[in-house]
């Protein structure tokens, strides 16, 4: 794989699992009923 | 009075409905087409129609539910008043039932796959053995073949009912609960296979790096049969149209715009949930499940095993999950188990997404015609019967599939997400359209938001349409292939059904005023 291929990479799979998890982390430390 | 249950409840089923079989097949298609570059237009794409448009569809359908309202008719009419628009719109809910038509099938063949593997697998000595079995599976070489077969028949009966029997159960206790169990063990079952593939031993000198950049790398250099080169660079990948339209595309139905199924669904929420942050949850989950899980898996796999054959000539969605997987997952260890876990994943991947297809027509016959939920669950398995039939039936060349795909499948999807995104931002108005969406809102909306819906969105969105429609009508193609039977039969099928939902849409008028007025007809 290439230094292109490793940017693209770690930058696609690295930012749509940190935006889910950030999201995830934000709606479940709300209390059930909100 | 139906209501989501709890918020994840809402934003898995949302979630289960954009994940479907494109996150896990036709991505990393295209990703293996284009190169690493092809990221570019597609993030893209998701930041000017993805995110925009899932906000507007869940702001239209909440703002719907507020009013006592769940179908597309009716929170067209409840925010607008006009009639006739309301009438029209009942086409919406249309465009989803008449995809599910073909989306069962092949929801079907996951089903029959995955029980396959759980007998064994394949077992092929001829890799060609793989490709001539799902020709004669799903009759790709003649018409019938499907239909003569009592087990895929069986297997599809199963998911008919199954579908049928979830949505009857209603939004909390049928769609809400399936998806609440389903969506954590699709992820766990794609994560497990992505451990898989990322732990397997070279094959012919290929690793698993080289199997990645294939995927990733956005530059490549491939060497054809005729021992020319075919080079992709990153300049080229941006100068191509083409990948920008496929960007474009892909973001647009793997986030399941433009059918109507984000505006129902939202509309079973309360008045003053949150729809900022759940909306982008959802959004989040699916770019999860595609890029984080799906890019990682089909194409790795089998470049591992092909080599770069795989990238000359980049199987279709059918070709990757149906011929190049199976065969292998019989060449590796454990592999009758991997398949199993592949087959399941996509199964699950498209039961959750069908499920959403038949629930904007189900709110409309509820609330436009009066019809009980079991008179309008019964009512959809009526109307999508033939269609079925016809996709069933009309298999050589996936001829009715293909049809039924274009006109609705992507056409209407995309004409109809421009009428949703000017109603939002130009009758509606992008100022109380955006207040709407702040309302309870747990993460801020950038202001910017509004230019974007007004302007880029809709100049997108028609660049989309005209560049999609300049492609697939040029030489009239399209339009000269209606005078085969065989595409005339099915076309005719949408053509009826679209004109029976806009006149079920102006006798459901009265109906839907007079709840909106507060009145019980």
């Amino acid at each position: 794989m290439s230094a292109g291929g490793w940017i693209a990479m770690l930058l696609a799979v690295g930012s749509t699992t940190g935006l889910f998890a950030w999201c995830l982390w934000r709606v479940l430390r709300r209390p059930p009923g909100r | 009075m139906q209501t989501w249950t709890s918020r994840l409840g809402v934003i898995l089923a949302v979630t289960g409905s954009a994940v479907g079989l494109g996150n896990f097949l036709k991505f990393p298609g295209q990703l293996a087409t284009y190169g690493g570059g092809f990221l570019i237009p597609y993030f893209v794409a998701l930041l000017v129609i993805g995110l925009p448009l899932a906000w507007v569809e869940w702001t239209l359908g909440r703002q719907g539910g507020a009013r006592g309202v769940n179908s597309v008719p009716g929170i067209v009419l409840a925010l607008t008043g006009r009639r006739r628009l309301s009438a029209l719109s009942a086409v919406a809910p249309l465009i989803p039932l008449m995809i599910y038509c073909y989306y069962v099938i092949i929801e079907a063949w996951c089903l029959g796959y995955a029980l396959r593997y759980l007998g064994g697998g394949f077992g092929f000595a001829e890799p060609a053995r793989y490709g001539e079995h799902f020709a004669a599976y799903v009759g790709l070489g003649a018409d019938g073949g499907m239909v003569s077969q009592p087990g895929l028949l069986a297997i599809l009966g199963l998911c008919l009912a199954g579908n049928l029997a979830v949505i009857w159960l209603g939004v909390s206790r049928g769609i809400e609960r399936v998806c609440t169990w389903a969506m954590p063990l699709l992820v766990l079952c794609a994560l497990a296979i992505v451990v898989r593939v990322l732990t397997l031993a070279p094959v012919e000198g290929r690793t698993v790096l080289d199997a990645l950049g294939a995927v990733w790398n956005p530059e490549r250099s491939l060497t054809l049969a005729d021992g020319s080169m075919r080079t992709v660079t990153l300049a080229q990948t941006l100068a191509n149209p083409d990948a920008w339209l496929a960007a474009a595309g892909q973001i647009f139905f793997t986030l399941s715009l433009g059918m109507g199924v984000l505006i129902t669904y939202a509309s079973y929420m309360k008045r003053d949930d949150d729809v900022a942050l759940s909306s982008l949850t959802a959004c989040a989950g699916n770019e999860f499940c595609e890029v984080a899980l799906g890019g990682m898996l089909s194409i790795p796999a089998a470049f591992l095993f092909f080599g770069s054959a795989v990238l000359i000539s980049v199987p279709g969605l059918f070709g990757l999950g149906f011929v190049s997987l199976p065969n292998v997952f019989d060449r590796m260890p454990g592999g009758a188990a991997w398949g199993f876990c592949f087959f399941l994943l996509l199964f699950l991947a498209a039961i959750t997404s069908s499920l959403s297809m038949l629930q904007p027509a189900v709110a409309f016959l509820e609330e436009g015609l009066g019809l009980t939920r079991r008179g309008a669950v019964a009512a959809i398995g009526l109307l999508t019967l033939p269609g079925i039939a016809l996709a069933a039936w009309l298999s050589h060349g996936f001829t009715a599939l293909d049809t039924l795909d274009f006109w609705m499948g992507n056409l209407a999807i995309l004409v109809c997400a421009l009428v949703i995104c000017i109603v939002f931002a130009w009758m509606l108005g992008t100022r109380a359209g955006l207040a709407e969406l702040r309302r309870g809102a747990e993460i801020p909306v950038p202001g910017l938001l509004g230019p974007v819906l007004r302007w880029i969105t809709p100049a997108f969105l028609l660049v989309v349409l005209g560049a999609f429609l300049a492609k697939e009508l040029s030489g009239g193609g399209r339009i000269a292939a209606l005078a085969d039977w065989r595409v005339a039969l099915p076309f005719a099928y949408l053509a009826g059904c679209t004109l029976l939902a806009v006149a079920l849409g102006f006798a459901a008028q009265r109906r839907l005023q007079a709840r909106l007025d507060g009145g019980r007809p």
